[in-house]
């Protein structure tokens, strides 16, 4: 490693170097992986749509200047960087990096990946929102370029995280039907794409010389495939070395087959509910005899805060999930930056559920429908009914409609719900809060996915210093103050944190990532 | 009523029907399936479509296994502890009731259409036969999928897709016979009298071509149900809080590996009789009606 890129980059590179080496003594020949995916990968193109199942794909032949490691914290992959002033991000790139086509990674390459974003046109949602708080791309010289942004923004780290670089001279021009053919995409990554065959698979080989050392796997095919017991099934019969999230109900099988391990954490997704707190008649939201009401019960906190005495979570966590999940008390879950300890779930309590009920003026509760999407989350409309047979028990009828994502981010952006399930998936608490309970302000890019029309001035303002804060010990400490603001408000309410699975062959070890990604050549054989 | 002379009364129909022990017993059990389907409430020991009468807690029992509210699940119960014998007569309900009102209205409005065809001709009888091929070139399937995705998902949305997949072959069927019929000498003895057209395609017509469309309405039962449980399977169709047979056995999809056989099997079972039954039924009635497999009255 050379000098200039600084040590913890070097640390970093040579354990890679070290495990990859030690995978490669260990399978001699020509090794191939199969990985089972869970969801369907629509482009190779990096830049066009903002969804994880692409990125999973996307960061075996591209990769991000920096990015996050197994418990979610912001590492060095192509470059390092230090603020010499809080406006100023400097980064400086990891030498003799090459791109698939032999070519050398220089900050040209770099300057291009940050304002490719802006030049994509109809994407569902793109990559802008985190390259717009950069002002200005200085390029110093072949391996240092500094950003700057207007004023002083702590996020940049995670945001850049979700960018991948690629390179200028062949990306120049290309559309993302280029990148789906192979002939745009080449980057500095893992594995070169060999091909792309939507909804079905996808196709890679090693990248040689890769800057991370040799890789244990030569081969490497991620096959799609969204249904449950069709992945456990593949995985079971041997047509694949390993699959992602295991299916709750199959759990207990793989973990007592003794040819399979698993890999799980704690994930960075929380399942929460959206509730609508903002219009005076939310979609929904009627009587117990289905009837409108004269206003919207959901306003009163003392009526968000029974809806969430009334979920049971322990149990959604044991007998819904299998254990695939842990309640939740915020807005992230505990690995991520700014989760605070101290918030704890609110416990289970139907009776105070009801007095709070009564309380607030609705002695024998109302109606409402819980709206679900039934291929995202785990178990995700199962969850949706148990919710509902909880809330039906303090007095509230309650509905559930369910239906594929597809349809319900639509029908969710035309504000067709009252109260909606939701996962996220966030590198930091404010971040989070700013996309989810941040009073809406698209000019600021803010409370883009606040459905329920949270809105608190002083958690905005908070939120807003929390970001504006570059150091990550200050910050961290305002991003708690504001994810504890936010439950007490009762901004949207909790569920569970998602405990995510890996299954795979037991020759094969994996460190299981909070932020589910699956990456191929973090599988090592053992 | 002009009848044509080799109809047969009711009376031979149910004897000749009773000749064929299979077709009787399909009878009994269509019989005994459409009593618990009715009954469901009385006969079943929880309201599956209540929440409030679940509990999660008692979710995913095997069969035999005691329930919290103290009855027993003879079945075992599903993910959301539903007991699936409650879950199956209810669901049973739902898919019985879906299957015959949509065949019904779409029986009418087939025999409506046909029979205008048949009796019109020209340029009508040629525009609503090419909407029937039309309709009938897509696969009944593909039509619902596209129709619920559009109009979105409900009980009522059901119907009307499983009316809009359905009525074509009503349409062709009574069109067939009723030009049959048409050109018979009872027909022409009803103009000579001056009849109105109406009163001659429906209280002359009509009648008699009856007995191949009860043959093809027993069938399409059984295919509009087997055609609900499998939207409700995709998840287009019923509402997941009030499952039908089809939404129960894609419940149990999930668990085919894991050893829960029984939220998917149950239903499975359930839908299998069922459409077993009609179709049984509806095969036997087709060769009473028949008149050329019929032996002892002429034709």
């Amino acid at each position: 490693m050379s000098k200039i890129v600084g040590s913890r980059i070097s640390d970093h590179g040579s354990r890679i170097a070290a495990a990859a080496l030690g995978g490669w003594l260990a399978t001699a020949g020509a090794a191939e992986l199969r990985i089972g995916l869970s969801a369907d990968v629509t482009t190779m193109d990096p830049h066009f749509v903002a969804a994880q199942p692409n990125l999973t794909a996307q960061h075996h032949v591209f990769e991000p200047l920096l990015h996050v490691d197994e418990r979610g914290r912001p590492v060095p992959v192509l470059a390092t960087w230090r603020n010499p002033d809080p406006l100023t991000w400097e980064f400086t790139l990891r030498k003799g990096v090459k791109f698939h086509d032999g070519a050398e990674l220089t900050t040209e390459d770099v300057a291009f990946s940050l304002e490719r974003p802006f030049t994509i046109k109809g994407s569902p949602g793109g990559f802008t929102m985190y390259v717009r708080p950069i002002v200005a791309r200085e390029i110093v010289d072949r391996y240092t370029i500094r950003l700057k942004t207007a004023a002083p923004y702590g996020a940049i780290p995670q945001d850049l995280a979700e960018v991948m670089i690629v390179s200028k001279r062949i990306a120049q021009g290309a559309s993302s039907a280029d990148f789906d053919s192979g002939k745009a995409a080449v980057g500095t990554g893992p594995y070169k794409l060999v091909r792309f065959a939507r909804g079905s698979r996808i196709e890679l080989a090693r990248h040689d010389p890769y800057w991370g050392g040799k890789l244990p796997w030569d081969k490497v095919t991620l096959t799609i495939l969204p249904s449950d017991p069709v992945r456990t099934a593949a995985l079971l019969s041997g047509e694949l070395d390993a699959i992602e999230h295991v299916p709750t109900a199959d759990l207990a099988r793989l973990k007592k087959n003794p040819n399979l391990r698993l890999a799980q954490a704690v994930s960075w997704r929380t399942i929460f509910l959206h509730v609508d707190q903002s219009r005076d008649r939310p979609p929904g939201v009627l009587s117990r005899a289905g009837k409108p009401l004269d206003r919207n019960p959901l306003k009163d906190v003392r009526v968000r805060r029974a809806l969430s005495k009334a979920i049971n979570r322990q149990a959604i966590a044991e007998r819904v999930m299998e254990g695939l999940a842990r309640p939740a008390a915020s807005v992230v879950s505990p690995s991520v930056f700014g989760h605070d300890p101290a918030l704890k779930p609110e416990p289970y309590d139907p009776d105070g559920a009801k007095k709070l009920l009564a309380e607030a003026g609705y002695p024998d509760g109302f109606g409402l429908t819980i709206a679900t999407p039934n291929n995202r989350y785990i178990n995700d409309e199962q969850v949706a009914q148990t919710v509902a047979q909880m809330l039906a028990r303090v007095g509230i009828a309650t509905k559930v409609e369910a239906m594929p994502l597809s349809v319900y981010f639509g029908r969710a952006r035309n504000k067709e719900f009252g109260v909606a399930l939701l996962g996220w998936g966030s590198l930091a608490a404010d971040l989070a809060l700013r996309s989810l309970a941040a009073t809406a302000n698209p000019d600021k890019g803010y409370g883009a996915w606040n459905w329920g029309g949270h809105s608190n001035p002083k958690l905005d303002q908070l939120v807003e210093r929390s970001l504006g804060t570059v150091d990550p010990t200050q910050r961290e400490a305002l991003a708690r103050e504001a994810a504890a603001l936010a439950a007490a408000g009762v901004a949207f309410i909790p569920l569970h944190y998602q405990v995510v699975t890996w299954a795979m062959k037991n020759t094969l070890s994996y460190q299981a990532r909070t932020d589910e990604f699956t990456f191929a050549h973090h599988f090592k054989p053992r | 009523m002009f009848m044509q002379p080799a109809q047969a009364t009711s009376g031979q129909i149910f004897v000749d029907y009773a000749r064929d022990r299979v077709a009787v017993v399909a009878v009994v059990v269509l019989c005994l399936i459409l009593s618990v389907a009715v009954f469901a409430p009385v006969v079943s020991p929880q309201n599956p479509y209540n929440l409030a009468q679940l509990d999660i807690l008692d979710s995913k029992l095997a069969p035999g296994a005691k329930a919290s509210a103290g009855f027993t699940y003879w079945l075992g119960s599903d993910e959301q502890g539903r007991d699936m014998y409650s879950a199956i007569l209810y669901g049973l309900r739902t898919s019985l009731a879906v299957g015959a009102v949509s065949t019904l209205v779409a029986l009418a409005l087939g025999m409506a259409i046909g029979l205008i065809s048949a009796y019109a001709g020209g340029w009508l009888d040629s525009l609503l036969m090419r909407l029937v091929d039309l309709q009938l070139s897509f696969p009944s399937i593909l039509i619902a999928l596209v129709l619920l995705a559009v109009v979105g998902q409900g009980v009522d949305k059901i119907v009307i897709a499983l009316i809009l997949v359905q009525w074509a072959y009503y349409a062709r069927t009574v069109r067939g016979a009723a030009l049959v019929e048409k050109r018979k000498e009872y027909v022409d003895a009803a103009r000579v009298m001056a009849f109105s057209n109406p009163r001659i395609v429906f209280r002359h017509i009509l009648p008699n071509v009856l007995p191949p469309l009860i043959v093809v309405a027993t069938v399409q039962i059984a295919h509009a149900i087997a055609l609900e449980a499998t939207l409700s399977f995709l998840g287009l169709g019923m509402p997941i809080t009030e499952p039908s047979l089809g939404l129960l056995i894609s419940n149990g999809f999930a668990h085919l590996l894991s050893g829960r056989y029984w939220i998917s099997f149950f239903p499975g079972v359930a839908l299998l009789i069922t459409i077993v039954a009609i179709n049984l039924v509806g095969d036997r009635l087709r060769d009473v009606l028949n008149p050329r497999l019929a032996s002892h009255y002429g034709a």
